[in-house]
């Protein structure tokens, strides 16, 4: 199972680009941070979240060629969209922490498999 | 919609992009200057869009009467193409 | 955009949705089953569980298979993988039965460990389900495609209008408003349908091109003057036929062979085909499994390597990964290749599973809303009329009916008799008596008491699965050899899951009695578990 840490990677960051777009939504923003989203902040959500995506994509591309990486990475987005979509209004802050929390254990786990 | 505009896009959206379809297969089939296997597959992989596209047309066009004329035209024009690029 | 354009694409959507809707969600369901058709069929099979490959394995094949047709024109060896744990021989006899059908051959299960053969209990097992899912069952094959074409046709047709009538595609990306009734369920449509757009438009437009002979054959006709054997044989031809018999002589030992195949692939060798066994013109073809570069490549391209039997000698090396493929044809190869994912390994495998659980859950709430829609529109006092009870008492077979009738085919498989006579075609007839159960229940209750009703029995059904295994094999969840091979502990697991996101779906529906103030309507209760019906959670 070699491809299932940089899998991890990739679908931990494309949940984490996706939350960040969504961050840059004012309904989203609001369920998550608890505050309005002052509309000159709208940036510093939209971009990283689409380099997220992006490096979710490179990643992907490490796993699979190139056809197959393109289209497991659109898949990717909706494996970790939907469980976004439905924690956003249960559990919004809980989405936000995992944004950052999921990535981090996805990079552990595969510096802890490449070290052993 | 009446029931009769509604029974008449229906048929149009069938028959006729189905009929599209075909003819957009065999035209493409017998022209496009690739191998033929080849040109065979991509008449096919264009026939299946063009089949939605003509029921979305079908339904979206203002009257039965355009909807018709919008599916009959295309399809005519193929069907001379598939006849000029007929192997003599 | 102008209205007038997306309300009739509104309606469009809503009626090609509807027509054939329930069809699609059987297919789908029953598609996404076919992900994992050979691990349902080996979890089906207990009695070739505690198999394992070993070293010696291939000689016992070889072995199994001189004692059984020494004189066959060919030999096939399926070695054990992550899909299956017995050995599978087949062999084409030397003599054809004269019945003009398509020449399959003969074929035995082997135990990868103690090479004796072994007789499992009959059953279709997955295929049944993936069968179902392109033909459907006990209608003429060649009806049952068409109309699995047509609604193919139909899905892509809604799924375009869909995405034409959906207003608010990128605002509402990441929108879910729960409890709202109809709201929410166009909500959970909205996000099932969009976030897996690629998906859906995929696996939709690939089922069509699987059946362009059927379906669209002219364009073949005009190229080729009519004469289709000539197109496929142009296109799909798999190697010519095998030489004539020769004369009897040895052949040198597999395992060698086996290693030097290994070594070029750096994959394990899983399957073994040797034309002309015990002859001099004996040829052996070793096959290691192809990888996913290969979804532009023709189907059942693996890498292999071509030996002369009486030599070892080493005849052709063939890696499909660098055949030239035509731009067109690579199109085309990736679409279906890409739909039938048998390139996939276990973890791209479940990736697809979840893909397909998405596809479903759309179907699944488009339904659902459908029905909540209408409701939400009655007035006070007012009660459905039969078409809305109809539609919602057909929802629920379709839904928790189909979720019940596939529950209970497993169950078969383990309360029946093994050596039970025609076994295979009552495990069937178990699944269609449940699913025609659960179609009269809905028809007579259309109402949220019966969508509590077959919820719970489905939940009880799926936790039964697991149980009743304890009570029947010795490959269940407490065992290590269910965990040796992850197929076997995952299909219980998955029956956990399902289990409990029904009894998850049955709590929501139960819990918070109706509010005063809305309509005493049933549907805005329902509409809390948009995403929490058995057949489509997402994950």
């Amino acid at each position: 199972m070699t491809m299932a840490p940089p899998l991890f990677l990739a679908l931990a960051l494309a949940y984490a680009g996706l939350t960040s777009l969504s961050l840059a939504m004012k309904r989203h923003h609001d369920q998550v941070m608890g505050r309005k989203l002052q509309p000159e902040r709208v940036r510093y959500y939209r971009w990283p979240g689409w380099l997220l995506l992006a490096l979710s994509l490179w990643v992907t591309l490490t796993v699979w060629p190139l056809g197959l990486a393109l289209f497991m990475a659109v898949g990717l987005v909706a494996i970790a969209g939907l469980p976004l979509v439905f924690l956003l209004p249960y559990r919004a802050r809980l989405a936000g922490r995992l944004a950052v929390a999921l990535p981090v254990l996805a990079m552990l786990t595969w510096s802890t498999v490449a070290l052993a | 919609m009446t029931p009769l505009s509604i029974t008449s896009r229906t048929l149009a959206a069938a028959l006729g992009g189905y009929g599209l379809g075909a003819l957009a297969a065999m035209a493409l089939a017998v022209t496009l200057p690739v191998a033929r296997d080849q040109a065979v597959i991509i008449g096919i992989m264009v026939a299946f869009l063009l089949c939605s596209g003509a029921a979305i047309w079908a339904f979206s066009a203002r009257s039965a009467w355009r909807a018709w004329a919008g599916i009959l035209a295309p399809s005519l024009l193929l069907a001379g193409l598939y006849l000029w690029g007929l192997p003599a | 955009m102008n209205k007038s354009f997306r309300q009739s694409m509104a309606w469009l959507h809503t009626w090609t949705g509807l027509l054939l809707g329930w069809l699609l969600v059987a297919i789908f369901i029953t598609g996404t089953s076919a992900y994992f058709r050979e691990e349902i069929t080996l979890w089906m099979q207990p009695e070739v569980h505690d198999s394992t490959l070993q070293p010696g394995t291939v000689e016992l094949a070889m072995a199994a298979l001189n004692a059984k047709a020494p004189d066959a024109k060919s030999w096939d060896i399926n070695l054990p993988g992550d899909r299956q744990t017995a050995v599978e021989l087949r062999w084409q006899p030397a003599k054809q039965p004269e019945n003009g059908g398509r020449r399959r051959g003969e074929q035995m299960l082997m135990d990868a460990d103690s090479g004796e053969v072994v007789a499992p209990r009959a059953t279709r097992g997955g295929n049944f389900f993936y069968r179902f899912h392109f033909e459907l069952y006990g209608i003429d094959r060649l009806w049952a495609r068409l109309l699995v074409c047509l609604a193919t046709m139909f899905m892509l047709i809604a799924i375009i209008s869909g995405v034409i009538t959906h207003k608010k595609i990128f605002k509402d990306f990441f929108t879910f408003r729960p409890g709202k009734g109809q709201r929410s369920w166009l909500d959970a449509h909205n996000a099932t349908a969009v976030l897996a757009l690629p998906y859906h438009f995929m696996i939709t437009y690939s089922g069509l091109l699987l059946f362009m002979t059927l379906i669209m054959p002219w364009g073949i006709d005009a190229a080729y003057e009519n004469d289709r054997r000539a197109f496929f044989s142009e296109v799909f031809s798999r190697g010519e036929d095998a030489a004539q018999p020769g004369s009897p002589g040895q052949m040198v030992a597999v395992g060698p062979l086996i290693e030097q195949t290994e070594t070029r692939f750096g994959k394990p060798v899983e399957r073994i085909q040797i034309t002309n066994p015990n002859r001099d013109n004996a040829q052996i073809t070793l096959r290691v499994n192809r990888d996913p570069a290969v979804t532009d490549r023709q189907r059942g391209g693996d890498p292999t390597q071509v030996f002369q039997g009486n030599t070892g000698e080493l005849i052709d090396t063939r890696i499909p990964a660098n055949d030239p493929v035509s731009p067109g044809w690579r199109i085309y190869n990736f679409f279906t290749s890409v739909h039938m994912a048998r390139f996939a390994d276990p973890l791209t495998r479940w990736l697809f599973f979840l893909f397909g659980i998405a596809g479903s859950a759309m179907t699944v709430t488009g339904m659902l809303l459908w029905v909540s829609k209408r409701t939400q529109q009655l007035r006070r006092d007012q009660q459905p009329d039969r078409a809305l009870k109809m539609v919602n008492g057909l929802n629920m077979a379709s839904i928790t009916g189909l979720m019940l009738a596939i529950a209970a085919y497993f169950l078969a498989n383990r309360l029946l008799p093994a050596t039970l006579a025609a076994r295979e075609d009552r495990e069937i007839q178990v699944f269609f008596i449940i699913w025609l159960v659960s179609l009269v229940h809905g028809l007579l209750r259309p109402n949220r008491h019966g969508w509590i009703e077959q919820v719970a029995a489905a939940s009880l059904l799926w936790l039964a699965i697991p149980v009743v295994n304890i009570f029947t094999t010795a490959s269940h969840l407490f065992t290590p050899l269910a965990w040796q091979h992850a197929a076997i502990a995952s299909f219980d697991l998955v029956c956990l899951t399902l289990a409990a996101l029904g009894g998850y779906t049955l709590w929501r529906l139960q819990r918070k009695p109706l509010p005063a103030k809305a309509r005493r309507a049933r549907a805005p209760r329902r509409a809390n578990t948009a995403s929490e019906q058995p057949a489509g959670e997402s994950p």
